[in-house]
């Protein structure tokens, strides 16, 4: 096995390609098995017809006969991409500061904690029918359950990191001169970064998943929308493509906040690897 | 500047068992005197020090330090912690001038005195460095110069080489004497370590636990400027036989 641990361990391109091994059999005996017919009682298309499909959706002509989707790929997935950060953008400004406080000050704890610990158990997909009723068939409804979802992860998490600092790190604060305001901006903020950005990441992953759920039911486009229409319409090669396309997006915007938590945290990661 | 007084003063931690932390302390420190105060975990010498650093508050009695109620933290007062307790999202330059910074000085009235303090712990090649990438003692430097940016009137000194390695201790502790020489800054040094108390300070406070009391005040004449070579002087020994019969009369009690 020390032959094949520094081929496929210890550098780059060896990580990468055993990472792929799996999902590249997965597609191969799907392309091997879909001919026959006999997958799924011939529901399912096989990889080549989905990569057809998702080039059409992507590339094809604009509103051109039977195809409603054709070159229509990306204004749903800019679509999706806007109200994902919107609403993200929305929890985060809520919950960042509603954490800091709940985890800094004992009466912001007691007035808004049991609130959020009542209204958390309460599954975003149930809030769907309220949001359409107050918001209707419009953007907002989206951005509204997006921000719910993504709003518990990020003011628990924050929450966390600001009861966790280090008592002496306040004291010495405090011992230099600083104001409430510049311990809470300048050592509990920074402090609690490393639990945010957990926080966000999750958060970022449940917005995702609100937005798939909220087009499907509450909005006329975005890739929820195509998702649940083309599955109507029979067009499974489609609702492949669009899956291939949620799962691409989610993974690149999560890939996004790391590369900026690598970049504002490089602190951490060094005293991680320290300890 | 830098008088230190403490008068009938108690500290009781309220719970469901009320312990009783400090009693009684009554404790003068005058300016520019270096006072260690030594005994057993459990004591409240920390607690002691806390009280006059600010963060804890008395439960009866007074505290002075230059005349004025000490009611919370400041500046004036550079406390030491012994885990050095740095930012680590702050580099070393960004560590030393927090005070000056959160006091709203300018640059130019912070930045020569910052370049002196780093220089004077010997760490001018180290400013652009994060916390994590220093060594316990390197840390426990940026500690102190970040402290004496701000010109405290009195360094309150919590076992601040107690995590550090022997030969690291004898240096820091060299490092301590020749600072404490140049600028003669009132000192409050909380140890359990016998030696360092004798090698450091011109007056030891012993104190035994349960409640926490000062049981004695020893002196210590042995003369300035004072070197680590201080430790294997014939005096020396007589001032640590004299600290031992006394623990052991304490532990005997």
């Amino acid at each position: 096995m020390k032959w094949a641990n520094s081929l496929l361990l210890d550098n780059r391109a060896g990580k990468i390609a055993l990472g792929l091994i799996l999902p590249v059999l997965v597609v191969a005996l799907w392309q091997a098995a879909g001919p026959t017919g006999s997958l799924f009682g011939g529901v399912l298309p096989t990889p080549d017809r989905v990569w057809l499909a998702w080039k059409v959706w992507a590339f094809g002509p604009p509103g051109m006969g039977l195809n409603p989707y054709s070159g229509t790929w990306l204004d749903n997935a800019l679509f999706s991409t806007e109200r994902v950060a919107k609403g993200f953008g929305t929890a985060i400004l809520f919950g960042v500061p509603l954490g800091i406080a709940i985890g800094w000050w004992r009466l912001a704890a007691g007035a808004f904690d049991p609130t959020i610990q009542m209204l958390r158990p309460i599954p975003i997909t149930a809030w769907l029918p309220f949001s359409i009723a107050v918001f209707g068939i419009r953007d907002m409804g989206s951005v509204f359950l997006i921000a719910l979802g993504a709003f518990y992860p990020i003011v628990i998490n924050t929450t966390q990191g600001a009861r966790g600092i280090d008592k002496n790190w306040i004291r010495a604060a405090l011992m230099m001169g600083a104001k409430p305001l510049d311990v809470l901006t300048r050592v509990v903020l920074p402090a609690s970064l490393p639990s945010i950005f957990t926080g966000l990441r999750v958060g970022l992953g449940i917005g995702w998943t609100a937005v798939i759920v909220s087009e499907m039911v509450a909005v006329k486009s975005g890739l929820g929308y195509v998702l649940w229409d083309a599955y109507y319409v029979g067009r499974m090669d489609v609702v492949i493509a669009d899956m291939a396309s949620i799962g691409l997006l989610g993974f690149l915007s999560d890939r996004l906040i790391i590369a900026i938590e690598n970049w504002v945290l490089g602190w951490h990661r060094l005293q991680s690897f320290q300890a | 500047m830098g008088n230190v007084s403490f008068r009938a003063t108690s500290k009781t931690f309220p719970g469901k068992v009320p312990v009783c932390a400090l009693d009684d302390i009554t404790l003068e420190i005058k300016d520019g005197e270096f006072v260690a105060l030594l005994g057993p975990s459990g004591c409240g010498k920390s607690t002691l020090l806390n009280l006059l650093a600010g963060f804890e508050t008395r439960s009866t009695g007074e505290i002075k330090f230059d005349g004025a109620s000490v009611e919370k933290p400041g500046p004036d007062r550079g406390v030491v912690f012994q885990e050095a307790s740095l930012f680590p999202w702050l580099n070393v330059w960004d560590n030393i001038t927090f005070g000056p910074r959160v006091q709203g000085l300018k640059r130019d009235e912070y930045e020569s005195k910052a370049r002196a303090m780093l220089k004077l712990v010997g760490l001018e090649a180290f400013a652009d460095a994060l916390p994590a990438q220093l060594s316990g003692g390197m840390r426990q430097r940026v500690g102190i110069a970040r402290v004496l940016v701000m010109s405290p009137r009195a360094l309150l000194m919590d076992e601040p080489f107690g995590a550090l390695d022997a030969q690291t201790r004898l240096a820091m502790q060299q490092l301590l004497l020749d600072v404490w020489q140049t600028l003669g800054t009132t000192v409050l040094f909380v140890t359990h370590d016998i030696d360092e108390a004798i090698l450091l300070a011109d007056r030891i406070c012993m104190m035994s636990a349960r409640p926490g009391k000062i049981t004695r005040e020893i002196t210590v004449n042995l003369p300035r400027p004072r070197s680590i070579e201080s430790l294997i002087t014939p005096a020396f020994a007589a001032y640590k036989a004299e600290i031992m019969a006394e623990m052991r009369i304490a532990h005997a009690r």
